[in-house]
């Protein structure tokens, strides 16, 4: 069952998981700076999926790592349920917003260390942050590897030897074992093959619908997005131009942008 | 694993085989020969002498006889060092420039890891580019100039304060350590080269990103993530580090008179003494490849990847 969000609750307040205001970022200084967001405003409801479009260059990787502190902000202000989050995190807050937000990345191989087996990529947060014994927590590794349709003995195998979609798998399993409440996908199926793309979407959808997890997902195939988000917001040159629900947003876009980047899109529709 | 290994070492023997090869070859080629001394010898004392070493005979003899008693473990006589076999000098002096060139490799591949991290870590700051620019000295000047200088200064920090830290000689572990640091040096500086680019490269990595987007402490990150990928490519030179130690010592050695085995083999080079040459080279050079196997089976131990490929 999808939960009721979307088009219903814009608007209100409830259940705001993530609220980003009036979020601005530059990359370099003075006259060389440039201005990679320009007063974002989001918001991200506890349960739905939001698509993030747009081109190569508009900002939607920029903005999921300012909202996982990977880069600084200049100003603006991001809270994640109601609390503020500090413009550049220091190691603390870094330790405590990782329960609560993951991040999934493009390339799946080379986003995990090499020289890790699966078992310690899986484990580390755990080893240093839980209380659950040692055996408790490969137990939850096992399960989570095979809830990704992988095997238990996948656990001593290092990186290399798994195909890209075992890898993205790898990698949500990662992301998922901390137990966070959103996960940010940053174009997480790009880098991987038609087939093995439709497998990672539907493997999305159903653990938002198990674990009732939020979801930003980010990237520039329409088509996927329409399957898979609630609401979509559309970014270009650093600003959101658009963003409603999914149908509305694609099959009525109001700004020019969106609707170039509907028209572009050969299988849309 | 045992493939490559079985590999590794046929292609070993090969170079040493090479090696003993060409340095005959080269020395029987030099005009002159190890018993042509100033005092004139007559004819018949020569005669019995070159027949005594055997080397009358013609060059093909000589050459399997040589690779006959070099298999089994004989370099045969000295010419110069009379009644001195050519293993009790290695067995003797060997040991010397092995201490010594371990302390200098060990000073050098601990002082690259962290001068390599420490520049990386300021990335185009003034560390950086304070620690590349002795890097680049280093590099450049080579280490006989080092010596000098170092001598010189020590000198006037002796004269000064009228401490006694000794300037050369050998046995105590105060006259090991300035010959250690200069030996290092130059190999310290292309490590800590090398060390620094990779540190670069891996903390552009994708999955430093990740390691960070989990939440873990930046001493883990630096520790676990970045360092224990950065060090590989920094170990696997290692190799030829020790070739450029040990080929380095020569200089190190006379400057510093430390009776080391690059010694005698300047030595031996400059009367000619065949067996000596010989007998060192092909020690050196089984050495070297030996270290260079060593250093690659365990690289390819510590990198799965390299492990991995081989399997196949």
């Amino acid at each position: 069952m999808r939960p009721v969000v979307g088009c219903t609750i814009r608007g209100t307040h409830m259940n705001k998981l993530l609220r980003i205001e009036k979020l601005v970022k530059h990359f370099g200084h003075g006259k060389k700076a440039v201005t990679v967001l320009n007063h974002v405003d989001l918001d991200i409801h506890a349960g739905e999926i939001v698509g993030l479009a747009g081109e190569s260059g508009s900002g939607k990787s920029t903005l999921a790592r300012c909202i996982a502190g990977l880069h600084s902000y200049d100003s603006g202000a991001v809270y994640f349920q109601d609390a503020l989050l500090p413009k550049k995190f220091s190691a603390v807050d870094f330790c405590q917003q990782a329960k609560k937000l993951q991040m999934i990345f493009q390339d799946p191989l080379s986003s995990l260390n090499p020289r890790l087996t699966i078992g310690d990529i899986l484990l580390e947060p755990l080893r240093l942050n839980s209380d659950l014994s040692a055996e408790m927590q490969e137990q939850l590794a096992i399960q989570w590897l095979q809830r990704m349709s992988l095997k238990s003995s996948d656990l001593s195998r290092y990186p290399h030897s798994f195909s890209g979609g075992q890898l993205q798998r790898i990698g949500i399993a990662r992301a998922l074992i901390r137990q966070p409440q959103l996960l940010i996908c940053d174009e997480p199926i790009s880098a991987l093959d038609v087939s093995v793309q439709a497998q990672i979407i539907n493997l999305l959808k159903d653990l938002r619908d198990e674990l009732g997890l939020t979801l930003l997902f980010i990237g520039h195939d329409l088509a996927m997005m329409r399957y898979l988000c609630d609401r979509v917001a559309v970014m270009h040159q650093g600003e959101i131009v658009e963003q409603g629900c999914t149908t509305d947003v694609l099959e009525h876009p109001q700004h020019a942008y969106t609707r170039k980047l509907v028209n572009s899109s050969p299988i849309f529709l | 694993m045992l493939n490559y290994t079985l590999k590794r070492m046929a292609t070993g023997l090969i170079t040493i085989w090479f090696i003993a090869s060409a340095t005959f070859l080269a020395m029987h080629m030099v005009p002159g020969d190890p018993l042509a001394d100033d005092k004139a010898v007559p004819p018949e004392i020569r005669a019995a002498l070159l027949e005594y070493y055997g080397l009358d005979q013609p060059l093909s003899v000589q050459y399997l006889r040589f690779f006959n008693n070099m298999l089994h473990g004989d370099f045969g006589l000295s010419f110069t060092q009379k009644n001195r076999a050519v293993n009790d000098i290695i067995r003797a002096h060997f040991p010397v420039s092995a201490m010594l060139g371990c302390v200098a490799l060990l000073f050098a591949a601990g002082g690259a890891m962290v001068w390599g991290a420490f520049a990386a870590r300021f990335h185009r700051r003034w560390p950086d580019y304070l620690v590349m620019a002795i890097v680049v000295a280093s590099i450049s000047v080579p280490g006989f100039v080092f010596a000098a200088l170092a001598q010189i200064a020590v000198l006037h920090i002796n004269q000064r304060f009228g401490t006694q830290f000794p300037l050369a000689g050998w046995g105590t572990l105060q006259q090991m350590l300035l010959p250690a640091l200069v030996l290092g040096l130059g190999t310290m500086a292309y490590m800590t080269r090398l060390m620094r680019s990779s540190m670069l490269d891996v903390q552009q990595a994708q999955y430093i990103r990740t390691a960070r987007a989990k939440g873990l402490s930046p001493a883990r990150i630096f520790w676990v993530h970045k360092l224990r990928n950065a060090v590989l490519p920094v170990l696997s030179t290692l190799g030829p580090a020790i070739a450029a130690i040990t080929t380095g010592g020569f200089v190190v050695e006379t400057v510093f008179a430390i009776p080391g085995l690059g010694r005698y083999f300047v030595q031996a080079v400059q009367q000619l003494d065949y067996t000596v040459i010989m007998g060192t080279t092909v020690f050196y050079g089984s050495f070297l490849v030996l270290m260079v196997l060593v250093v690659d089976l365990l690289y390819a131990l510590v990198d799965p990847r390299i492990r991995l490929q081989d399997d196949r």
